[in-house]
């Protein structure tokens, strides 16, 4: 697998997405959970992909991991290679195996997704003993270094105690030293701070992007949070109805967004610098995934929306200067558009 | 966890001098309304008043508040107490000490417990297992289908058509294969054996088994579904773990507890079904014993019998209380 940095300047994509598609089989019929989504990311880079919930992040993500329950889910088309092999072509099984070691991934509410009946030394070192032939000795070593490392205070004592002993916060840092535990170089982190309060989120944000400066690894950062986006992203992906709507470099998004919902998305900030009475909201809701308005999915809730809006869907991609791509038939108007 | 055992310890205390009490009480108005039971040892014949007395003495009938309807007789239970404290569990009105039957019919029922209990466990897991595995195809069909057959099916005549239809003919052929002492001739022999007590309670506790397994395959199979879908099986899966190891450790592990807590519960129901299993398997047991004793009018043999039983019941109770703590650590402190 090639961790190869920036030899000749360009960082050599160690996770690279393309054209995904992925449908589930539902009662209601057939529901597209995510539509062509493409993105890519490098060794030491952070992209964060943002969108409501449904919006088909989570779901994308637990493709590349193979954790897709198949069926009712079935990825239609499209590509997952990390350092160059396919993984959808893999096999449940080989796929499984590259998760883990080579691309490991932090959930959310981590008191559901620790289990609560094995010690917390037990699961940080859970694959590195059943796939790594560790011994029961070292790997309560080294569970005591993964805690110290995630700064879990008295990791002595902690790594023998269960889940539910551990605050919220706590419990957030043992996921994510579980995930570094085989030393990936992809992480996904999905809402790694939902579920806790603003300032233990703030800590946990600075000691994911703290542990992977350190180690260069690629981050992918699912949230909802434009304000986490703002601090930590690299580069920025936002999903709307499981399409890519838009994607730029996170300093372009935030000069100057090119697709109607990011705009509105990132005028429902707070903002300490500006003095004023409501914070702007989107009007309307998500669309109902079995009925997604026809044209662009975004049209109803859109103040740009014109008939052609209504009419026929945005171009998946519309380039624009700085190697940035928006899906909408106005991305210029909208990136030009001065608002304030 | 010290803390947690002497807590369940001393509310099974409770819960059995509560048994004990209630047990009184009603046998006291049994007596009440019935008249005495002593006359019971003196069958067809009129004992004359003096010999009537001598037996109401010897079995702690005599207390006038036996011909007083209503009255709760606290006296005499206070005096079993102390007697049952002293180890005296009195006599039955053959004069056979009560510890000596028990002793005798006791472990026949336990042993046959051990069979069922290990049943329940081997075809709950397997079948639930393999249901929950393969939700929705022809497999997990198939076995919910088994499960209303066992349910449909009651142990006594599981018990009829294993007796007269296959028992016979199958241990004619192994005594005529393996010999009459070989144990596939004691496996299917069609009654009770005291000198081959394991061997020949094998079967009959299978059945007994089978015929209550119908619930622990659907409540495996419930458990484990839930645990598939559980996030933190998810996690497990998301460290490229082997399906075999995510099962064994998550799936199998955690669903244990509610399966553990069931056998607490479907015990009692055992008791049930050992008194009519024991019966035609002429097994002498606990079930056989207690039948025959209320039959009898034998009141200190129905009082000392069904105390051990609730005793084992609060015992059982007690282990699966142990063994869930142990199993999930979060109700440890609480």
């Amino acid at each position: 697998m090639t961790t190869d940095p920036t030899r000749d300047g360009t960082p050599v994509p160690l996770l690279q997405v393309d054209d995904l598609a992925i449908e589930f089989a539902t009662p209601d019929g057939v529901v597209r959970a995510v539509d062509g989504l493409s993105y890519s990311v490098s060794a030491g880079r952070t992209l964060a992909i943002v969108g409501e919930s449904g919006s088909g992040k989570s779901v994308s993500s637990l493709a590349v991991m193979g954790l897709l329950q198949q069926p009712p889910a079935r990825i239609v088309r499209g590509s997952i290679r990390f350092g160059g092999t396919e993984l959808l072509s893999l096999g449940q099984k080989a796929h499984r195996a590259v998760c883990g070691e080579n691309i490991a991934m932090v959930f959310q509410d981590a008191l559901a997704a620790l289990n609560p009946v094995h010690t917390v030394g037990w699961q940080l070192t859970e694959a590195l003993r059943a796939r790594h032939g560790m011994s029961r000795r070292d790997a309560t070593a080294r569970a005591v270094e993964l805690l110290d490392l995630v700064k879990v205070p008295n990791a002595k004592q902690r790594v023998k105690e269960y889940p539910h002993q551990f605050s919220g916060g706590m419990r957030q840092r043992v996921m994510i030293a579980m995930a570094l535990s085989m030393d990936p170089e992809v992480l996904i982190a999905d809402e790694p701070t939902t579920a806790l309060d603003v300032t233990v989120q703030a800590q946990i944000m600075r000691l994911l992007s703290e542990i992977q400066a350190e180690r260069q690894m690629g981050l992918i950062l699912i949230t909802h949070d434009m304000g986490v986006v703002a601090n930590v992203a690299d580069d920025v992906t936002v999903m709307y109805a499981g399409r890519a709507v838009e994607q730029a470099s996170v300093f372009d998004i935030y000069a100057a967004p090119a697709h109607p919902y990011t705009r509105a998305l990132l005028g429902s900030i707070p903002r300490l610098d500006q003095k004023g009475g409501g914070l702007a909201v989107i009007p309307g809701r998500p669309p109902d995934p079995t009925q997604v308005p026809a044209g662009c999915a975004f049209h109803p809730r859109c103040a740009f929306a014109e008939d052609v809006c209504r009419a026929d869907p945005p171009p998946p991609t519309v380039s624009l200067p700085f190697d940035r791509t928006s899906a909408c038939h106005f991305a210029e108007e909208v990136m030009n558009h001065d608002e304030h | 966890m010290g803390r947690y055992i002497t807590r369940r310890v001393l509310q099974g205390f409770l819960t059995l001098f509560l048994v004990m009490f209630l047990l009184h009480l009603l046998t006291t108005l049994a007596i009440q309304l019935n008249g005495n039971p002593a006359q019971a040892f003196f069958g067809d014949r009129t004992p004359s008043p003096s010999q009537l007395a001598a037996v109401e003495t010897r079995y702690g009938l005599d207390d006038p508040c036996y011909d007083q309807l209503g009255n709760p007789c606290i006296g005499p239970f206070v005096e079993r107490l102390g007697d049952y404290a002293q180890g005296d569990f009195g006599e039955s009105l053959r004069g056979r000490p009560v510890t000596d039957i028990v002793s005798t019919a006791a472990p026949n029922t336990l042993r046959l417990f051990v069979v069922v209990t290990i049943t329940w466990l081997a075809i709950g897991m397997t079948l639930g297992g393999i249901a929950a595995r393969r939700r929705g195809k022809a497999s997990d069909h198939g076995i919910r289908g088994l499960s209303i057959l066992i349910d449909a099916l009651p142990i006594f005549v599981l018990l009829l058509v294993y007796k007269y239809i296959f028992s016979v003919p199958l241990s004619r052929w192994a005594k005529d294969t393996f010999g009459s002492d070989s144990l596939p001739a004691l496996l299917f022999k069609p009654s009770f054996s005291p000198q081959h007590a394991w061997a020949t309670l094998i079967v009959p506790g299978i059945l007994l088994g089978l015929a209550g397994s119908a619930a622990f395959i659907r409540l495996v199979r419930a458990a484990q579904l839930e645990t598939y879908n559980a996030d933190h099986v998810r996690t497990a899966r998301s460290k490229g773990l082997s399906e075999r190891h995510v099962s064994r450790h998550h799936v199998v592990r955690n669903s244990a507890i509610p399966v553990v807590t069931a056998v607490g519960i479907v015990f009692t129901e055992a008791l049930a079904g050992a008194v009519i299993t024991e019966g035609m398997m002429n097994i002498y047991g606990m079930g056989g014993v207690l039948w025959k004793a209320v039959q009898d009018s034998d009141v200190s043999v129905v009082i000392g019998v069904v105390t051990l039983l609730a005793a084992v019941t609060v015992v059982v109770m007690l282990v699966v209380d142990v063994v869930y703590a142990a199993l999930d650590p979060r109700i440890r402190y609480e």
